[in-house]
């Protein structure tokens, strides 16, 4: 068997191994859920506009349901145990076997995530259904480039938390910072609510910045908000930051490995 | 096989006073100090050979063992292992290498060992038949076929350290590196350890490096050592020989019928311990028969030994340089 595929199904192992900790995690899934769809009820109910920021109800509950579910998908948790080999020497098992740490993480990574997916997969396919029922146009096509750019997603933002998981061969303190990056990416990334209702700059912003391609990207093709066009334009950019990310990564472990070897160990 | 020539590793880390003072100071201005960790160490090592690599504390012998297998670069000086450069770190070197150290774990903690050895099976690209042979051989010689199902974490630490050495040894590397293998171990495990050790090397002549804080292991498996202080070598030979080489005593334990003083003991050798009726006298070789002879003639005699120095204490000689080999 491939080296890699192992890491991946000890990756799933791992993750089936804790099985409270694994329906927890599933659990706590559930409130910002519960937090948003009451949170827009709230603001639609007491509001006389039928649309609040350009969006209509149905949509921006449809928009925060699946945000929030890819934010979690997307997510990562590696650069803690980063860290902890960086800083602890735990990396050295790596340095002494023909493996590479950056393939290894990744697999590792997705590894983990195939029990997410599985629960996640259906959830996904219940809220596009129902928008479906509900009158949105939800074509194969826009269904298949929302699977695609979801791929894309998981991937993007693998290669951006392993760049800062990185950071830990030259901060001593980075997973202090590891809560507050997290959350400040899942707001700017569109995981929370839709960046274009604070106007036009901060959609610029989302277009240009690799974040939004981590979750906002996605719910815009399923639900139709972006035509072809801008499909095009966002695989291009999604895929562009991935491999600047990947260049990042490869250059950042570079350095940090020479200063690794130079200094701890 | 292994060749390793005016090894040095210097290390810079910054000085911080205690407590929240120092720590805004180093803000500012942060002082960075030179440790040399490693200063000259040279040696080699023969293929097949099982060496004994000793130091107190602090000696440089995880740093030596941590650039053989290639995880830290040197500051100068050059190793050979096998024709490789260890910080290459070339894929073929590390086919050919292993390190297991006591004190860090290597396998997967939340999981059986067995799925470890089969990733290191994965990595190293070992056919299923020679996997299962070499893993049912080690855990037959380790003694740990019943364990093999259970989560790293549940093991004890002697287990898991049979775990560890096994994991290391499945791609039958022709080099070990073993950083105190037996750290923290009970006696039982540790010469389970020591057994297997011996037997895997006399079967398959892997070279190995050692470092322990037990004499017992290198006694029982080294018959060369290397002594390494403050990040020098002080001393490369056979172990039976540091004694010779410290001058050769002996040490007569001695139990007399009533006490005697301290002053008539002197005239047989040097007096170590006193109590009582019992008395421990260290004495030159050569005097050992006359010495004996007299106290047997003058003294009644209820009982008496004659030992070597034990080798602890004459390797503690040389951490605390009193002895310097040219």
């Amino acid at each position: 068997m491939n080296a890699y595929r192992c890491v991946f199904l000890m990756g799933v192992e791992q993750a089936l191994e804790y099985r409270i900790s694994f329906l927890l995690s599933m659990l706590s899934a559930l409130f910002p859920i519960i937090i948003q769809t009451t949170m827009w009820n709230y603001l639609y109910r007491h509001s006389d506009a039928s649309a609040v920021f350009g969006y209509e109800r149905g949509e921006i509950l449809m928009y925060s349901l699946l945000a929030v579910i890819i934010s979690q998908l997307v997510s990562t948790g590696f650069e803690w145990e980063m860290n902890s080999d960086i800083k602890l020497g735990g990396l050295n098992k790596y340095l002494v076997r023909p493996l590479k740490y950056e393939r290894y993480q990744f697999f590792w990574f997705l590894g983990q995530k195939i029990p997410r997916i599985m629960i996640t997969l259906p959830a996904i396919i219940i809220i596009t259904a129902a928008a479906c029922l509900q009158g949105m146009p939800i074509t194969a096509g826009r269904t298949a480039a929302f699977f695609l750019s979801l791929v894309l997603a998981i991937i993007l933002n693998f290669t951006i938390f392993f760049c800062i998981g990185l950071l830990a061969f030259w901060l001593t303190d980075v997973e202090k910072l590891f809560g507050t990056i997290s959350i400040v990416l899942t707001v700017i990334s569109g995981g929370v609510f839709p960046l274009d209702i604070f106007g036009k700059t901060a959609e610029m912003l989302t277009t240009l910045l690799p974040f939004g391609y981590t979750a906002q990207f996605p719910v815009n093709i399923i639900n139709g908000r972006f035509g072809w066009e801008r499909v095009g334009m966002g695989f291009t950019f999604q895929i562009g930051w991935i491999l600047f990310f990947l260049c990042l990564g490869n250059y950042l472990w570079k350095r940090g490995i020479r200063h690794y070897s130079a200094v701890s160990g | 096989m292994i060749t390793v020539e005016h090894l040095r590793k210097e290390f810079t880390y910054y000085r911080k006073a205690a407590g929240i003072r120092g720590s805004l100071h180093n803000i500012f201005h942060r002082e960075s100090l030179i440790k040399e960790a490693v200063r000259d160490i040279s040696f080699s090592v023969e293929e097949g050979e099982m060496i004994g690599f000793l130091g107190p504390n602090g000696a440089g012998k995880t740093t030596t063992l941590k650039m053989l297998s290639g995880i830290l670069y040197p500051t100068s000086g050059s190793v050979s292992v096998n024709g490789f450069t260890p910080w290459d770190r070339s894929a073929e070197f590390k086919r050919q290498i292993s390190i297991v150290m006591g004190q860090k774990n290597q396998l997967w903690w939340d999981l059986p060992a067995s799925d470890s050895f089969y990733l290191n099976k994965c990595i190293f690209g070992i056919s299923d038949s020679d996997y299962r042979d070499i893993v049912t051989e080690l855990a037959e010689l380790l003694d740990v076929k019943d364990l093999m199902n259970v989560q790293v974490r549940r093991l004890s630490l002697g287990e898991r350290m049979k775990m560890e050495i096994l994991a290391a040894l499945i791609h039958r590397p022709k080099i070990l590196f073993l950083d105190e293998p037996t750290i923290g171990l009970d006696l039982l495990s540790q010469q389970k350890i020591r057994e297997f050790l011996k037997i895997y090397n006399e079967q398959q002549k892997t070279t190995v490096i050692i470092t322990s804080h037990y004499m017992a292991d290198i006694e029982a498996l080294c018959s060369r050592t290397v002594i390494i202080n403050q990040g020098c070598l002080v001393y490369d030979g056979q172990l039976k020989e540091i004694n010779r080489l410290l001058g050769k005593r002996k040490l007569l334990s001695v139990k007399t019928a009533a006490p005697v003083s301290a002053e008539i003991w002197e005239t047989f050798g040097t007096v170590r311990e006193i109590n009582a009726a019992e008395v421990i006298l260290e004495v030159a070789q050569e005097n050992v028969k006359d010495a004996v002879s007299a106290i047997l003639s003058n003294l009644e005699i209820e009982d008496f030994t004659v030992t070597e120095i034990p080798i602890e204490e004459s390797i503690s000689r040389f951490y605390q340089k009193e002895v310097i080999v040219p």
